[in-house]
């Protein structure tokens, strides 16, 4: 029996745990089994429509499916009424970035635009054998209404999504795939259906991120985002402050630029939906939501938020911390009073429902998680606050009880959660990039699976949430720019989690099943008894192109692990920030690389067998003498590059050259050392940082 | 003059006047500054301007866009109200808060604002085809040429001086006495914080919103002693570079609106600004400083009152003459009047002059416990005053 510290995001989609994936050998459902029930059997396959498909997400949607569906030569029908604007060449460009020009008129080769009157279906649909509609028409529900009866009629039993940014499922009358951002490249769909159907399925098994929702009007990604536009405006309406510094303020506190987004989507279009979304939730919920003037005039007139070039910004705006406290209460007054709503609801699980606000909304941080730090009597102080601000937002009920129990696990453990079946545990991390956040749930589910006596266990990411691991946070190191307490700190602290893996359990297997773990992600994984990866996954160290010292001892860990004629690969990786592939670094670096189900299997068998089944390679506790000279890395005539490799190199030779109980305490210093010079700060974070905070 | 009209108190402010070509101010479109400036003023003062409803400018120096007046101004300010461009010279502030008043008054509006800018820096140049010149094309640097040509007359604003000087016997040791006397009351009121009270520090971004600057004083104001200023050549009678003021740039706004509303918005709803009176009048050409002692005369007849029963007593002065014949047609100490610094010190961007005048006269009558306050100033050959009345 597989015990849990919460439910996994795949049960919520029927598609078991992941400790269920290893002990099968392989993943809960097969692509070419979903292909056939989805779109018939090879010899009778049949095509998606996307209606509407020239719009925003319509024409987003075609490329996603037509690429994905490439394989299973599945036509994509794109439809649209005579004359609608043509976004579909809009996305060419794109699709060549991503496949090369001869994949990218390879996939277009398989979409089929066909226009009709709104009022009856083209003749030539037929041939198509249409099983799959994706309805992305204008938001209108009568006319939604008579365009799902029109194709019902025609095509019985093919099965209908609506891409719909606000109307609940029972008022469609068909289930809801709703794009979590019509942006091509995002995989987030937040579904309203009964019961997971193959449909969804097959959404996870090409790649994309379905996530179930309930039946309630609009969607969190839209609640989360118009609410925090409209927290924005009401912010903006208050203190004047234009658009475009309200956002910088906005973007410093919780991550997104409401206001650049709109201009950035098209502001004509994006402002329509937002006030669209506003409006029907102040319908169904009161006050709280009611679109601001200027936002009605912003609908009215399509115009950007942002002033345009002649007139770019000229007077500065500063906060006082009172006018800070002020920004702060509304905006996250707001979105606690908003999401207390969502939870009453039980509109998604809170791993989704905080997924969804860092992987479409941009927050920095998820804000299930922002409100589980705050703890309950703070949001509740927030929320008052906010509402003495905006006295119209308390004619909106909300429901503070929902922050009572923050203890549970389902609030504890946003981003990592733990199985076992009392043998063996599995640990998923659910975010791609490392942070103070997942750190704290990683300790917490190592003290879970202690204290339940488990002593082999599986670090990967959760087979959903996460499709690869990007490595750390670096947002998290802004307060380290300035202050080298906090750099050591930060670094220490992590890598003692790291060496959880390494001292705590008798087997430890990190699972890399992604496209890519790379940094801090990494130098996590690296420190479990054993590192698998997919053969072709991309493995990084690229803090030297930063520049910043890797932190959690990745200058000396996977080192110490290596044959002496091994290492200089290793400090090649370091000295160049390249991408190695899983199968190029099998011996050295990594201990396995295969298929996924063969490394499922193996994986699985080490947790059974023991280190029989795969020999583990120690790592070396005394001080080793090791000179980056000696690697003989070719000078890259860029002095500003070699200055971080000299950085890293210093880091390397005396973090290796100290005993490994020593090593953690250099390997941080010198992280945290290097976080302060001016060359870090020129550097990506600093950058970024200058660009955010500044 | 307005009985339903209502400045709020403290819906005011403006920028420092830097000297012209000293600041960033030099190189900005100012009806966008303006704008901008007049959203982070009324910011300050916890003034959303989502209620108004209405915007006056004031503005004399051509600005880019001018054409499109005080909508493009208004959009920068981030409210899009209607609104209109009047000018009256270096009478523009006082006047555009009139006709405020008066769009209040009609009821044509709840909440109008009064925004006034002008940037005397880099003049803008306008190429006029004039047939019957004999150079065909006449070519005119807005600020500099005007200053020193009232076709009218022929004559210079410096020359009108001169000429009243004469007129009323003025003598330049009292002018330079009159202008120390301003130099010290100015600072004195720097150094108290009085002008921090409606002055706002601006930071001023270029086009990469790199900063160009913070405008945080009157850039360019120095003190002067009475001796420096005897020592000064005289340019024309009574007249040197010590006693006149000086090109500047700058904004100023405020708001007006109806008594109901003005509580609403007032950071003291006790203060109560009432609009009293208001009169102009037109004295003989070339005798520009001697106009606004005339245009008080008339003013106090109109009204019944007396220089007694005022309780702030406030001028554009651009040269010293015009407060010392003041005094010298109204039987009034030049001492007791401009007692928080004025244009003479503080410099002259012509558009919001009088504004910023009108707003640290206010002030000054809160501080004093209200009464009457007395506005004047002059515009080419013309005299304006007004009376306001702070309850």
């Amino acid at each position: 029996m597989n015990n849990k510290m919460r439910t996994s995001t795949l049960e919520s989609l029927n598609m078991g745990s992941v400790l269920d994936i290893f002990k099968n050998g392989k993943l809960p459902v097969n692509n070419d089994e979903l292909i056939d029930k989805v779109f018939g059997p090879k010899n009778n396959r049949g095509a998606m429509i996307i209606s509407g498909a020239s719009g925003i997400v319509g024409a987003g949607k075609v490329m996603q499916f037509a690429s994905r569906l490439k394989p299973y030569n599945i036509p994509i029908i794109a439809l649209d009424l005579p004359g609608a604007p043509d976004g579909i060449s809009k996305q060419y460009k794109g699709l060549v970035r991503a496949f090369g020009r001869d994949g990218a008129n390879d996939i277009m080769k398989n979409i089929i635009q066909l226009t009709y009157d709104g009022k009856s279906l083209p003749e030539t649909l037929k041939s198509y054998n249409p099983k799959f509609l994706l309805e992305a028409i204008p938001e209108q529900l009568e006319l939604k209404k008579v365009h799902y009866q029109l194709f019902k009629k025609e095509f019985p039993g093919i099965h209908i999504w609506s891409v719909t940014s606000g109307f609940p499922s029972k008022q469609l009358g068909v289930d809801i795939a709703h794009p979590a951002f019509p942006h091509e490249i995002n995989k987030v769909f937040e579904i309203v259906e009964k019961q997971p159907s193959v449909q969804t399925q097959l959404l996870w098994s090409l790649g994309l991120i379905p996530m179930q929702m309930s039946d309630d009007w609009s969607f969190v990604l839209d609640v989360f985002f118009c609410g925090l536009m409209l927290a924005s405006l009401q912010y903006q309406e208050k203190s004047n402050m234009p658009y475009w510094k309200a956002d910088k303020y906005v973007r410093q506190i919780i991550g997104p630029n409401p206001f650049r987004a709109h201009d950035a989507i098209g502001a004509k279009g994006a402002n329509f939906l937002t006030w669209s979304c506003l409006y029907h939730l102040s319908k169904a919920y009161g006050p709280l939501f009611k679109p601001t003037q200027s936002l009605d005039e912003h609908k009215d007139s399509g115009q950007n938020w942002y002033p345009p070039d002649h007139f770019r910004p000229m007077v500065n705006w500063h906060l006082d911390n009172k006018g800070k406290e002020e920004l702060h209460q509304i905006i996250f007054g707001a979105l606690f009073q908003m999401t207390s709503i969502m939870i009453k609801e039980k509109r998604a699980d809170f791993v989704s429902m905080n997924a969804i606000g860092e992987l479409c909304a941009q927050f920095t941080k998820g804000l299930l998680a922002t409100m589980r730090n705050q703890g309950n009597t703070n949001i509740i102080n927030t929320v008052k606050a906010y509402q003495k601000l905006h006295p119209e937002a308390a004619k909106t009920k909300w429901y503070p009880d929902v922050f009572k129990k923050m203890d549970t696990p389902e609030w504890l453990q946003l981003y990592v959660n733990a199985e076992h079946d009392g043998k063996v545990g599995v640990i998923t991390i659910s975010r791609e990039s490392y942070n103070s956040d997942v750190d704290a749930e990683l300790n917490r589910a190592i003290d879970w699976l202690k204290k339940n006596k488990i002593k082999r266990v599986i670090l990967t990411s959760d087979f959903h949430l996460s499709t690869q691991m990007v490595g750390a946070d670096t947002t998290e190191f802004f307060p380290a720019l300035t202050d080298t307490r906090e750099g050591y700190r930060i670094a220490f602290n992590w890598s003692k989690t790291a060496r959880r893996f390494y001292n705590e359990f008798d087997i430890s297997l990190g699972f890399i099943n992604g496209k890519r773990c790379m940094g801090g992600m990494l130098e996590l994984m690296m420190h479990c008894h054993y590192l698998f990866a997919d053969t072709d996954t991309s493995l990084a160290m690229p803090e030297v192109t930063l520049p910043v010292i890797p932190g959690m001892e990745g200058c000396h860990w996977s080192i110490r692990k290596a044959k002496p004629t091994d290492r200089n690969k290793l400090i090649s990786m370091l000295m160049d920030g390249k991408q190695v592939k899983a199968k190029d670094a099998v011996g050295w670096f990594v201990d396995y690389a295969s298929s996924l189900e063969n490394g499922l299997k193996k994986a699985w068998e080490i947790m059974q067998e023991g280190t029989s089944a795969l020999p583990i390679r120690k790592v070396e506790a005394n001080a080793l003498k090791i000179s980056v000279k000696a690697a003989k890395i070719p000078n890259s005539r860029n002095p500003e590059f070699e200055e971080a490799r000299k950085a890293i190199a210093d880091c390397i030779e005396q973090a290796c050259g100290a005993p490994l109980t020593k090593a953690i305490e250099i390997q941080a210093r010198h992280s945290a050392d290097f976080m302060v010079t001016k060359l870090c700060r020129k550097g990506r974070v600093g950058s970024e940082y200058d660009k955010i905070m500044q | 003059m307005f009985p339903d009209a209502r400045i709020p108190y403290g819906t005011w402010g403006s920028s420092y006047f830097p000297a012209w070509q000293t600041s960033p101010l030099a190189e900005v479109n100012i009806g966008q500054f303006a704008g901008e400036a007049m959203a982070r003023i009324m910011g300050l003062r916890k003034t959303p301007v989502s209620h108004l409803d209405y915007l006056v400018i004031g503005s004399t120096v051509p600005w880019h866009f001018k054409f499109w007046n005080a909508t493009v101004v208004a959009s920068c300010m981030g409210k899009r109200v209607p609104g209109y461009q009047m000018e009256q010279a270096c009478a523009t502030g006082l006047q555009a808060i009139i006709l405020a008043g008066a769009q209040i008054q009609t009821g044509a509006s709840q909440v109008a604002g009064v925004l006034t800018f002008d940037r005397t820096s880099d003049s803008p140049v306008g190429v006029f085809p004039e047939r019957r010149a004999y150079r065909r094309t006449e070519v005119i640097s807005d600020v500099w040429d005007n200053f020193g040509f009232d076709p009218a007359t022929g004559g210079s604003m410096l020359a009108s001086a001169g000429n009243v000087a004469r007129k009323y016997k003025i003598e330049k040791k009292e002018v330079d006495e009159l202008t120390a006397h301003r130099y010290e009351q100015y600072f004195k009121a720097k150094e108290s914080g009085f002008i921090r009270r409606y002055a706002v520090a601006l930071e001023v971004l270029n086009m990469q919103g790199k900063s160009m600057g913070v405008i945080e004083d009157d850039i360019g104001v120095k003190k002067l002693s009475l001796d420096t200023l005897r020592s000064m050549r005289e340019l024309d009678s009574c007249v040197t570079g010590g006693t006149q003021t000086h090109a500047a740039d700058g904004m100023a706004t405020l708001l007006v609106t109806n008594a109901d509303k003005a509580k609403e918005l007032s950071l003291n709803p006790k203060v109560d600004i009432q609009f009293i009176a208001k009169t102009e009048v037109r004295v003989a050409p070339s005798m520009m400083p001697e106009a606004p002692a005339v245009a008080v005369q008339k003013l106090l007849k109109q009204t019944g009152l007396t220089m007694n029963d005022i309780t702030v007593v406030k001028d554009h002065n651009p040269f010293a003459i015009n407060d010392a014949v003041f005094a010298k047609v109204m039987n009034y100490d030049w001492r007791k009047m401009n007692n928080t610094g004025s244009p003479l010190v503080w410099g002259h961007p012509q558009g919001p002059t009088l504004t910023r005048v009108t707003i640290e006269a206010l002030e000054e009558a809160v501080d004093l416990g209200g009464g009457y306050v007395l506005i004047f100033g002059c515009v080419r050959d013309i005299g304006i005053a007004s009376i306001f009345k702070v309850n």
